[in-house]
């Protein structure tokens, strides 16, 4: 378009644009003679952006963290109970998922909170204890901090560690395995209800060590390559001082 | 025009949406206009916002010219147009529409009050009861509001805290914080699964679907019996769960609507256990 301007022959003419600017034109077209507007981002420029980011106060820069369907979701939590299969972020790669994280450590919390209450119930009904039950509001208060905090930090800690190490780390996909790690909790919760306090710890250890090599193989085979058994440890043991720490406050 | 023939006509023109309102206005004949009743509780007369000059000075032809006409000829000033076509055994309110906000503010407590109480009921038997506008959610609550919500939280939560036998402030807390964000989370995550929903007009709803176990709450104040409280929340879990469920499922993709319940459900049961825990 703009060479079509250059070629008319109208600088001598009155009012017409000065020669000065067709010249400017001129040069700047020699210079990027397959772009015919000087746009920006240039439009032979194919690479779409990482993600359609539009800011931190529009829902739409996050509907693509939530773009899973109740098939995949209940997949990824039956696969979430498989310790030993270390491939759940090849699984989540392609579209990892906040959907688990936050309403597994939602139910978690509800669960530790009611079940919580109603073992110390039992408890008392099957000890006989004189002293009369009544509900604990602040179990809702312990357990929203802890499972919270746990899930939102632990993975917050571990991507900074990673990046700091040099090796490149997705944070959304630490959540996502975090998040799904917590599944199995849910289901124990249930199963805490037994007052025998002997099956109880049976229960807590077995359903920690599952949690625990799932969050530890899948880490480890994440940073294959990389010599940071260290960190994979942490995890496991982490996970484990979780598991144990439902059992000594909620279930006494 | 929404509920011409249904049981639940709003008492007041006021009460219908605006565009319920606005095709009242075009399509009402002059023909049935009324003429000027007497305002019932005494205005002040010296407030000239309702007077002849006002209405003249109109415009936009909403409001009918037959009231124009009438307005020179009669010695109070009639009650604006709208309030006169619908017909009825209507108070004189200003109802909405052009030129009638100083009405509102003139207008007696009790008429304020009566319009949104006769709002909350009319939007209560729209979401919680039966009726044939139920299936389709653009409907369910076009004229939502949110003192109905704000109504059922607090006497939740005041239910519970007297149920409690102690730290009673700590469970009025958690009641409404339960119930205040989790509405809010539930319609978030409406919203991040991709549905269509209006964050308002959902808040609103999920506040009205409340109000079964409001009942549930009551009753299990009043009676103390353990296996008593348990029916009692479930079938009110039901009424409610039943209540929310066209709303939600049809606001997501047919995949999601799994997705999208679950949290609702959550939401409730913990609202129920809540209900049966608090003794």
């Amino acid at each position: 378009m703009d060479e079509s301007y250059n070629n008319l022959p109208s600088s001598h003419l009155l009012g017409s644009v000065p020669a000065v600017v067709s010249e400017e034109k001129h040069a700047t077209s020699y210079e990027a003679p397959e772009a015919t507007m000087q746009t920006f981002p240039p439009e032979g420029f194919e690479q779409q952006p990482a993600n359609n980011w539009k800011g931190f106060f529009s829902i739409s820069s996050y509907t693509q963290y939530f773009n899973v369907d109740t098939d995949i979701v209940i997949n990824r939590l039956i696969s979430s109970l498989h310790p030993l299969s270390g491939d759940f972020f090849s699984k989540i790669d392609a579209n990892p998922d906040l959907y688990g994280l936050i309403w597994i450590s939602t139910t978690l919390v509800f669960m530790l909170a009611s079940f919580g209450n109603c073992a110390t119930y039992l408890m008392q009904k099957y000890t006989n204890s004189s002293a009369s039950w009544s509900f604990d509001v602040s179990f809702v208060n312990v357990a929203a901090c802890t499972v919270y905090g746990y899930a939102i930090v632990v993975p917050l800690a571990y991507y900074f560690l990673l990046q700091y190490m040099g090796s490149s780390a997705s944070l959304v996909r630490f959540w996502c395995l975090w998040g799904y790690s917590l599944f199995i909790f849910v289901v124990t919760s249930f199963l805490l209800l037994i007052p025998i306090e002997l099956l109880r710890w049976i229960i807590i250890l077995l359903a920690g060590t599952t949690s625990s090599c799932f969050v530890a193989f899948n880490l480890k085979s994440y940073m294959e390559g990389n010599d940071l058994t260290v960190l994979v440890v942490a995890s496991f043991c982490l996970q484990m001082a979780l598991a144990i720490f439902i059992k000594v406050w909620f279930f006494p | 025009m929404s509920n011409p023939h249904s049981d639940t006509i709003p008492l007041h023109a006021s009460s219908q949406s605006d565009i319920d309102e606005i095709e009242n206005l075009i399509n009402a004949s002059p023909a049935t206009v009324l003429p000027a009743r007497p305002p019932s509780p005494p205005r002040p007369a010296t407030i000239p916002v309702s007077s002849a000059p006002f209405i003249q000075s109109n415009i936009p032809p909403p409001p009918p010219t037959s009231s124009n006409q009438k307005v020179p000829s009669v010695p109070v000033p009639p009650p604006l147009p709208s309030s006169t076509i619908s017909g009825g055994s209507r108070p004189n309110i200003a109802s909405t529409g052009f030129g009638s906000p100083p009405n509102t503010l003139t207008e007696p407590v009790w008429d304020t009050v009566k319009r949104d109480l006769s709002r909350i009921v009319s939007n209560l038997k729209l979401v919680v009861f039966p009726n044939p506008y139920r299936e389709d959610p653009g409907k369910a609550l076009r004229d939502w509001d949110l003192w109905g919500p704000f109504f059922f939280i607090v006497f939740l939560g005041l239910t519970l805290s007297w149920s409690a036998s102690v730290k009673k402030s700590e469970v009025f807390a958690v009641a409404f914080a339960l119930l205040a964000a989790g509405a809010v989370i539930l319609t978030l995550n409406v919203l991040l699964l991709g549905g269509h929903i209006i964050f308002f007009q959902s808040l609103s709803l999920l506040g009205y679907c409340l109000f079964p176990l409001d009942i549930g709450a009551l009753i299990c104040m009043l009676k103390d019996n353990v296996l008593v409280k348990v029916i009692v929340v479930c079938v009110t879990l039901a009424w409610s769960s039943w209540a929310a469920y066209p709303f939600m499922s049809s606001a997501v993709n047919p995949r999601r609507k799994a997705l999208a319940l679950y949290p609702v459900f959550l939401m409730y049961v913990s609202v129920g256990f809540l209900i049966i825990a608090i003794d």
